[in-house]
């Protein structure tokens, strides 16, 4: 068991280096940098922003940046942002809790929704049922979440106003925002669910516990143990897509967060707050997998066995 | 086979049973959390949090809410560049001077009773007033500026605009408590300028020590009509009247009852939701809308639009002159009579801002209206100055070619100020004179400067904002920062350069107007439209007027009706 934890830890630093190292490279290709945006209007001689730019060491070559980061992140010291001065950890630790709140309530919705639709669309008796389902969580995975947010809030807090939308403080303010990310994260959760439930249910073992003459409710109890497995790795996968579309969400509904501090540092090229939230996600994202397959494991027996065996993937 | 039977769940517990119910339990629960919540966090709920808000009497108050656009990296005037900055904090500061508002030419009294200049032009003594407090209670006086001045050329603090506003700044001396002299290398006529922008607000200087150079912006503290109460970033900033203010400059409007007494700043950096916010009275008053929903607002009965013109450069296009085809005078020329700016306008700024004309907008001090004479929308002299330059449709495609080379030409631009629309009705109109443009959209302004290292453009959109006409310096001097034209004219420079240390007013004007006249018949710029900064407000809000700058409303003159 220790060997596993270490063999894991081990995959997740590397996972780590390897996203914080991408984006390092990636970011440095990006043409100008933060000096191009903090010293643009401000009267400053070329001299004298070429001067700057040499001060916050952006001359150096790419390797002694990089050798220079990765010595000072080791350490904890996760660099200052380029533009404002604040400490990275500090920028993270005031944003990061309204987004995990944000993401959070999103999975529960995100959750539920696809659950139940999921359902409805692959084991619902009526058709209409069936279809409806089908249809709203098509709609849910195909229309872009600024779309449904710019609606949402059109209708709520402009024609009918009876929820805060854009700039709204509060546990009410969190509503619009969640529902909207979590209507899309249900999209991907219900189509998952209603395909494996399909696929499932045509399986032979149904068709011998129908034949041994097991009742319905429980034909499906067996189909669901089954086919949720996929749907597990699934609302893992979807962390991803929340982590991403709290970006749009928290633009659109002003609200602060990592999202936000994201989209504001890239347009500034503000390198060291970049890798900060670069590392960050990648540390989350190899977390919840690692839980997502441990649960995995306990839920299916024969998942833990082969993975243990394999040595353990990432 | 025989486990899925002993796996049977016992007591009915079933598994398709909870995973229909347990979701719909939090749906519902989520949706009664929603529907029992509603009402009572209106307005005053966030504010009810603000500890320094504590025991005001909020119901009775005048609260305004306003809404502003991006969080700038920083909100420290002496450290930021960004305007944004001004909307709430020209009214915590006093500057030395002031603007009018009403007459852009003149500076008056702030915290500097009256001051002078040496006939050298190489010092400045500033009076200081001696009634005035900074809202820590510490006194304000000539030790005051000094150490302003002292932080803002701090190295440490990074200044972006401070330090730059201040040109050959050389340090000051102390005459008396209230008497101080700034000294500098050379002349530099545009110091008062600098001195009346909230980038040289006087800050505490007991406040700037309590705090480090990052977190004093969350503590800011001046002498102005409003303290700093509470700020979050991306969140909110919020303001309290100073009841101990009587020293603001002559333009400033008494405290009476319907003065403002909280004003809550919120962000909306998302152009479509800020008309939103203004119109479901999440707000009562934001800037910069976007020219199609204000012209929707504009029907609106509790809803009032300011068009505030915003002095400095217009919206416009530098067109690099160190290439072919656009190292040509007459191809430029070419350009700017090929272009429909009044359809422009019409189409894309719904005819709310004025057309452009020179490098300049028209209520810039020194702005020279001899610019307006020199290019009408004219497609005919376009086509014949690009017939005299070489330029034929030989294979009547529409496209003009030289030496069998069709011409197409590249547009850069970052997508702010409804540029992609601009530049798409440019297109149009430069087919129509045998031009192929290419439209290159660019996501932001260090992408923009990517294109400028590689040269890699025959026109690129930037503009900047300021009242003195030393701003040119930056983007037409030969050796300036953003001369992104590439252009090179020592007697341009000359003329420049001489402005800026030029006190005297008609001579200054005399040069600036030669200088303006000289980059348009030189056809270095495309000017498209001036700024005009789309502000709406509730109709219960009056007194709404904006600094000399602009940008910056006088929250102090704002009157609110209950």
């Amino acid at each position: 068991m220790t060997a596993v934890v270490v063999r894991r830890l081990g995959a997740a630093l590397v996972v780590v280096w390897l996203a914080l190292t991408l984006a390092f490279v990636v970011l440095r290709m990006l043409p100008g940098d933060a000096v191009d945006d903090t010293m643009a209007r401000s009267g400053a001689s070329a001299g004298e922003i070429a001067a700057r730019r040499e001060e916050l060491g952006l001359n150096d070559a790419i390797v002694q940046q990089y050798v220079t980061y990765l010595a000072k992140l080791v350490r904890g010291d996760w660099g200052e942002s380029l533009t404002s001065g604040q400490p990275v950890t500090e920028l993270i630790a005031q944003n990061l809790p309204s987004t995990i709140v944000l993401s959070g309530l999103a999975l529960l919705v995100g959750v539920s929704l696809g659950l139940l639709l999921g359902l409805a669309a692959g084991l619902a008796p009526i058709r209409l049922v069936r279809y409806g389902a089908e249809g709203i969580s098509s709609l849910a995975l195909s229309t872009p979440v600024y779309w449904t947010a710019t609606l949402a809030i059109y209708f709520f807090t402009v024609e009918w106003d009876v929820l805060p939308g854009v700039g709204g403080q509060g546990s009410r303010a969190l509503i619009l925002p969640a529902a909207v990310l979590g209507f899309h994260t249900a999209g991907s959760i219900a189509q998952v669910t209603a395909n494996s439930l399909r696929e499932t249910a045509a399986q032979d073992f149904v068709r011998t516990a129908r034949a041994k003459g097991l009742p319905e409710l429980d034909v499906m109890d067996h189909i669901l143990r089954v086919a949720l497995l996929p749907v597990i790795a699934v609302i893992a996968l979807q962390l991803g897509f929340l982590l991403g579309g709290t970006v749009i969400t928290e633009t659109i509904f002003v609200r602060r967060g990592i999202g936000r501090v994201l989209l504001t540092a890239i347009s500034s090229r503000d390198y060291p707050v970049i890798q900060g939230i670069v590392v960050l996600a990648a540390m989350t994202y190899s977390t919840i997998h690692a839980a997502a397959d441990v649960l995995m494991g306990m839920l299916d027996p024969r998942v833990g066995i082969e993975e243990w065996d394999a040595g353990g993937s990432l | 086979m025989d486990r899925l039977v002993t796996r049977r769940s016992p007591g009915g517990c079933n598994l398709v049973v909870a995973l229909v119910v347990i979701p719909l339990l939090i749906l519902t629960a989520l949706l009664i959390w929603v529907l029992a919540d509603t009402g009572d966090e209106e307005d005053n709920g966030s504010l009810a949090q603000v500890p320094a808000l504590e025991g005001a009497d909020l119901e009775g108050s005048n609260v305004l809410v306003y809404g502003l656009t991006l969080n700038p990296s920083t909100f420290d005037p002496h450290r930021g560049a960004a305007f944004e900055i001004g909307i709430p904090f020209y009214s915590v500061y006093d500057t030395l001077v002031y603007r009018h508002p009403q007459n852009l030419t003149s500076f008056v009294p702030g915290l500097a009773e009256r001051w002078e200049m040496a006939a050298d032009g190489l010092s400045w003594t500033f009076y200081l007033r001696q009634d005035v407090k900074f809202h820590d209670g510490t006194a304000f006086d000539a030790l005051s500026v000094a150490a302003n001045l002292d932080r803002i050329m701090n190295p440490e603090i990074q200044s972006n605009k401070a330090k730059y506003l201040l040109g050959p700044y050389q340090g000051y001396t102390l005459i008396d408590k209230y008497t101080i002299q700034i000294n500098l290398s050379e002349p530099y006529a545009p110091l008062l300028d600098g001195l009346s922008q909230v980038y040289l607000g006087m800050v505490s200087p007991q406040a700037v020590q309590n705090t480090t150079n990052n977190s004093y912006q969350f503590h800011q503290v001046g002498t102005g009509p409003y303290k700093l109460v509470d700020f979050i970033p991306g969140e909110r900033i919020v303001l309290q009247r100073n009841e101990d203010y009587n020293w603001g400059p002559v333009f400033y409007a008494a405290a009476g009852p319907q003065s403002v007494d909280v004003i809550e700043f919120r962000f909306y950096p998302d152009a479509a939701t800020r008309s939103l916010a203004l119109e479901s009275g999440e707000v009562d008053m934001i800037g910069e809308l976007p020219p199609t929903d204000a012209e929707l607002l504009v029907g609106k009965r509790d809803l009032r639009i300011y068009q505030v013109p915003i002095p400095g450069m217009p919206q416009q296009f530098f067109i690099n002159t160190t290439h072919a085809p656009t190292d040509n005078q007459n191809f430029r020329q070419a350009l700017i009579y090929g272009t429909n700016r009044t359809a422009i306008v019409d189409a894309v700024f719904q005819a709310q801002s004025p057309i452009a004309n020179g490098p300049l907008s028209s209520i810039t001090p020194f702005y020279n209206p001899a610019v307006e004479m020199l290019y009408g929308y004219d497609p005919e002299a376009a086509r014949q100055l690009l017939a005299a330059v070489g330029y034929a449709d030989s294979d009547a495609d529409g496209i003009v070619e030289k030496d069998g080379l069709p011409l197409k030409l590249r547009l850069v631009f970052a997508p702010w100020n409804q540029m992609s629309d601009v530049a798409q009705l440019i297109q149009d109109q430069w087919r129509d004179i045998g031009i192929e443009v290419e439209l290159i959209l660019v996501p932001d302004l260090p992408a923009l400067r990517g294109y400028v290292e590689s040269g890699e453009y025959d026109l690129i959109a930037f503009t900047d904002f300021g009242v003195d006409a030393s701003l040119l310096n930056q983007y037409y001097l030969s050796d300036g920062a953003f001369n992104w034209s590439g252009y090179n004219d020592p007697e341009l420079d000359q003329w420049l350069h001489d402005a800026t240390q030029q006190q005297d007013l008609t001579q200054r004007g005399e040069l600036y107007a030669l200088a303006q006249q000289r980059i348009m018949e030189q056809a270095i710029v495309l000017p498209i439209r001036e700024f005009v900064n789309l502000d709406g407000a509730s109709t219960n809000l009056d007194g709404v007027i904006f600094s000399a700058q602009g940008w910056w409303p006088l929250l102090r003159n704002i009157q609110m009706e209950p």
